[in-house]
């Protein structure tokens, strides 16, 4: 993990707490001096002293144009980790840079610039204004931004129609289904166009159909649109599915950071093995993440005609009846690797203990 | 042993002793009954001079203030005179078809109807200028109360105790040190009612704020706003609803103290008619003028409760043609309309209705008369002075003696005894209370007996914390002297808040059990709810004359309401689960209802007792109108006297009293839903 705030990165975050309770930072600085700075010490001497630490020693950094999955059970301080990252609650301690500009020495003015033109956030219980129709909740961030009414209204009319929105426009919150109001959310926080797009459960309130529907969706507007995303969730089939890096989050820590066949098949404990145990994992890894790339080739008598980018379950079946290495070959015709069937089947048991 | 008994029960033991002790130190020792004047602080006296001072010196600001006042008093009491009546119905009619269509429309027409042809038109002008006025001021400082306490979370207790304790203060003692502020005119009335008015907006304000999804607020710090586009732009219209509710109940409360502020004179409202006519017996009257408050109060709180309903008004054209019609009408034939006040249709109706009323009581007097008496002296008098002075030849027909004293307590022990044998604890201790009560009167207990009673309650309910604040609350009423006023009211409001608590109880019961009852039911507490408190005291008037029954009765009337809502409300909430529960073990209707839903409903029956003690208390000085003697009564006398000491004391230890009660049931209420672990 990074030790500078690296400024390439899109958010950086470093040893970022988040402790509930009175004189937290006072406290948290006492218990990290008293423990010589280790972090786990330090939360249970918080904890047993009655404070709730949300978000524990947290670093990460999430790169330009990336989806970030955030991951973790219920009360795992994933919002809480969102929020401290957009400032909408200030941290305990630790440091926050977002393209580079520290944003916990932003004065309000300043926050109130980068929200307006580089920050969009779709909000767990989509937090709609009751009292707008569902254009003007879209608009209204346009509004803060001082663009003009027509212009509010068109590009409102446009992100509507991106999501699916197309004729409910006058309805009001109250009116919507929970899918359509969560929708309603996203467009908002995509109207000003954000650089930075946080994005807290954005789909656990919806239906499986719908929920697809959305994830395609997104898929499809990340493919366009190149956003840094960091997107929470406690899915793990969204996260494999959406995700090029995965957290995982546990009692405010993070366990583990990798990409999702990392995760899937190297997890490091026991607690991401239990996340992941349910997921079919021939359907998400990849060849390319067991292949070898050994110095002398081995003997292959066959060529099943393994794609780098396949996954195993159809690497598998393409290779059913073979017990000798396979080569694999990349997607510009050239040989990326070798695989042996044996370790196909291999990596789809390695976790299960 | 005393060691090994539970706190509660330990309690009260030693309140009964301290009770013995106290009955049998009595005869040898007379300061226990009485607190001698001796050791009473001239308080009131320094109290008076000291705010008297204060007001000297803020007396020219307000003098300004009353003159600025005056403007816009003037200019609302001349559009609402001057403009003759069929606008003023119209543009009613209209506001009342574009919020609540044809049925509100033709509710307000009716009613402003009535008010034109009874001939009190005018008057009920003047008494709505002052509320068109005063509305703004209270609803403009308890939005800016609401929104600063808001904005600074430190300034929210003060905030919640200032308008607990504003809520309670009585409300003629506002009126003695605006009296000598602003010296006497309608002026008074009008700062009086924006006071009293505003904290019910701050109240709702707050809640609204406080009650705005986080996610909400969240997202607009997100969109990029500054904290004041987040609160105008978002947080206040996001609360809209609740802060309507605000505006309805402040309305409400500024029509009301406007007219209770009528008792200092001076001005041609129709409180003051009310009152006149009373004065004079003339009931006919005072019944049509009271219904004129009624039918304010009532379309006023209709049109703007209608305020708090989102539904964009759709009826525009109509309301438009109708406010136009209206208008059309007054200037085109306005000279030909009769003036609004030669239009007492209903005089020969009030003549009517006042020898009717002569009929009837000369008819039933005797049966009124004997209701009166005997709720007097087999009810409320040993209840005031005890069976021992209570129980005469003349009124009994027998004499109180001393063994008859003795003859009861002992009987008492041996009911108690047998309680106890059978392990009703609670009960026992109760029965020996209550009799040493009954036997003493609440006037003549003794006040180390009360004093170490509400102590021994607060130390149950709440800890040496609350048993302080009891004593906090009981010292300086004694000290300043206005101990026996003070138990005259906790008398007069006690035995109010048992019968409300008896039959309220009961008709929330009953209505739990039926709902065709509580259709009934429902419409009549909502009334009783809407009409200002004054009115309270004509019908009671009318049967009763001036007294102390009528006083119980008009508190009675008021104080009931909270007590059958709360009830009901607390029987019928039990969730479904629970009832389903006891059923599926077998449990019979009749176990149901006393093994689950009653333990249940106990929180929200002791919060309605608390509303109903609350609502007792404020009526209690409205109730000096009619001929009581007890704190209430100093009030009134210290705002005709104009002496401020007087008034600022005996209110204070009326919000005391008030207080007291109220922190005592919040306690047991909250210590009995944690132990249902609600
Ligand atoms: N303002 C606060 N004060 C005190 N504790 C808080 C506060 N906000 C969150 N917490 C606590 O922090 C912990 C993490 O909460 P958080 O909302 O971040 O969880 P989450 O991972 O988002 O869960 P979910 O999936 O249910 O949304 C919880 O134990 C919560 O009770
Ligand atoms: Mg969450």
């Amino acid at each position: 993990m990074a030790t500078d705030l690296s400024p390439s990165a899109a958010i950086s975050c470093q040893n970022v707490w988040q402790v509930f309770g009175a004189k937290a930072p006072e406290r948290l600085a006492e218990a990290l001096a008293s423990t010589g700075g280790d972090a786990r010490r330090a939360a249970a001497l918080l904890r047993a002293a009655g404070l709730i630490v949300a978000v524990q020693d947290v670093t990460f950094d999430v790169r330009e144009g990336e989806v970030f999955v955030i991951m973790g059970l219920s009360g795992s301080g994933k919002s809480t980790l969102i929020r401290t990252l957009s400032r909408l609650i200030d941290g305990t301690a630790g440091r926050i840079s977002i393209d580079g500009e520290d944003i916990l020495a932003a004065d309000p003015q300043r926050l109130i610039a980068l929200r307006r033109d580089k920050l969009g956030m779709v909000f767990q219980h989509f937090g709609l204004f009751p009292h707008m129709t569902v254009t003007d909740n879209v608009s209204f961030p346009l509004k803060m931004q001082g663009k003009p009414a027509a212009e509010r209204r068109t590009r409102a009319l446009e992100v509507l129609e991106l999501v699916g929105l197309k004729g409910r426009e006058g309805a009001y919150p109250r009116q919507l289904s929970g899918g359509q109001r969560q929708r309603v959310g996203i467009a908002r926080s995509l109207a000003v166009n954000p650089d930075l797009w946080f994005l807290d459960e954005p789909f656990s309130a919806l239906d499986p159909l719908i929920k697809r529907q959305l994830q395609d969706e997104f898929l499809r507007l990340q493919a366009d649109l190149k956003k840094t995303a960091v997107f929470i969730t406690h899915d793990i089939d969204e996260a494999m599915k959406i995700a090029d890096r995965i957290a995982i989050l546990r009692d405010g820590m993070v366990v583990q950071i990798g990409t999702p066949e990392e995760i899937l098949l190297n997890p490091v404990d026991d607690y991401v093995r239990e996340f992941t145990r349910d997921v079919p994992k021939g359907r998400h890894a990849h060849v390319g993440s067991i292949m070898e790339t050994p110095e002398t080739l081995p003997r292959m008598p066959d060529d099943p005609k393994l794609q780098e980018g396949m996954t195993i379950d159809a690497a598998l079946a393409a290779c059913m009846a073979l017990y000798q290495p396979v080569p694999v070959w990349a997607s510009n015709g050239k040989m990326a690797g070798v695989v042996h069937p044996r370790d196909l089947a291999g990596a789809l048991t390695a976790d299960t203990p | 042993m005393l060691r090994t008994l539970p706190p509660a029960r330990l309690a009260a033991v030693l309140t009964l002793a301290c009770g013995a002790i106290c009955l049998m130190l009595a005869p040898v020792a007379p300061w226990v009954t009485k607190w001698p004047a001796g050791w009473t602080l001239p308080a009131t006296e320094w109290i008076g001079a000291i705010v008297t001072a204060g007001l000297e010196a803020v007396k020219p600001a307000a003098r300004l203030m009353a003159d600025l006042l005056d403007y816009p008093m003037g200019w609302a009491t001349w559009a609402l005179t001057a403009l003759p009546y069929p606008a003023t119905i119209a543009a009613t009619v209209a506001l009342g078809l574009y919020l609540g269509g044809w049925r509100m429309a033709s509710g307000g027409l009716a009613g402003l109807g009535f008010v034109l042809a009874s001939g009190y038109w005018q008057p009920g002008m003047n008494t709505l200028a002052l509320v068109v006025v005063s509305v703004p001021l209270a609803l403009f400082a308890g939005a800016a109360i609401g929104i600063a306490a808001y904005e600074r979370p430190r300034l929210r207790r003060p905030v919640q105790t200032c308008l607990d304790v504003m809520q309670t203060v009585p409300t003629f003692a506002y009126l003695t040190p605006l009296l000598v502020l602003f010296g006497f005119g309608p002026v008074v009335g009008l700062i009086a009612s924006a006071i009293y008015a505003a904290p019910p907006m701050a109240r709702n304000v707050l809640l609204g704020l406080e009650r705005v999804e986080p996610d909400i607020r969240e997202a607009a710090v997100m969109a990029g706003t500054t904290r004041r586009q987040q609160l105008f732009l978002i947080e206040l219209p996001a609360a809209k609803r609740q802060i309507m509710v605000g505006v309805n109940q402040t309305i409400m409360a500024a029509l009301s103290m406007v007219i209770i502020a009528a008792v200092i004179g001076g001005f041609d409202d129709i409180g003051w008619a009310v009152l006149l006519t009373m004065r004079k017996a003339d009931f006919g009257n005072s019944l049509i003028s009271g219904m004129v408050i009624v039918i304010f109060a009532v379309v006023i709180d209709r049109l703007s409760a209608a305020l708090a309903d989102d539904r964009p008004g759709t009826r525009l054209y109509g309301a438009f043609i109708i406010l136009l019609a209206g208008f059309a009408l007054s200037f085109l034939v306005g000279g030909l309309l009769p003036p609004a006040g030669d239009l007492a249709l209903f005089n020969g109706l009030a003549a009517a209705t006042d020898a009717r009323l002569g009929a009837f009581t000369a008819a039933y007097g005797p049966a009124l008369d004997a209701l009166r008496n005997g709720a007097m002296f087999y009810g409320l008098l040993p209840l005031r002075i005890g069976l021992d002075q209570a129980v005469l030849p003349m009124t009994w027909g027998v004499q109180w003696t001393p063994l008859a004293s003795a003859a009861l307590f002992a009987a008492a022990g041996l009911a108690a005894a047998g309680l106890l044998w059978r392990g009703r604890f609670g009960w026992a201790v109760a029965l020996l209370l209550a009799t040493g009560i009954v036997e003493t009167g609440i006037v003549d207990l003794p006040w180390p007996f009360v004093l170490f009673a509400a102590g021994a309650m607060g130390w149950v309910g709440g800890g040496p914390r609350l048993a302080g604040f009891a004593l906090a609350m009981l010292m300086p009423i004694l000290l300043m002297g206005l101990w026996a006023p003070a138990m005259l009211s906790l008398y007069l409001s006690g035995a109010a808040v048992i019968a409300c608590a008896l039959v309220g109880g009961a008709l929330g019961l009953a209505s739990a059990a039926s709902p065709a009852l509580w259709r009934v039911v429902l419409p009549v507490c909502d009334f009783l709810q809407t009409i200002p408190m004054f009115v309270f005291l004509i019908p009671v008037l009318m049967f009763f004359q001036i007294g102390e029954f009528s006083a119980f009765l008009a508190i009675c009337a008021y104080a009931v309401v909270p007590m059958i809502r709360y009830t009901r409300h607390g029987l019928v909430s039990t969730p479904d689960e629970m009832i389903e529960a006891a059923v599926a073990s077998g449990a019979t209707g009749w176990q149901t209802f006393r093994e689950v839903r009653a333990p249940y409903a106990v929180p929200q029956i002791l919060l309605g007792l608390n509303q109903t003690i609350l609502y007792a208390f404020s009526m209690l000085v409205i109730a000096a109108l009619i001929g009581t003697t007890d704190l209430g009564q100093q009030i009134y006398l210290a705002l005709g006297q104009g002496d401020v000491g007087l008034g600022l004391a005996a209110g204070a230890a009326m919000v005391m009293l008030a207080l007291l009660a109220d922190r005592l049931l919040q306690a047991f209420a909250a210590a009995q839903k944690a132990a249902l672990g609600l």
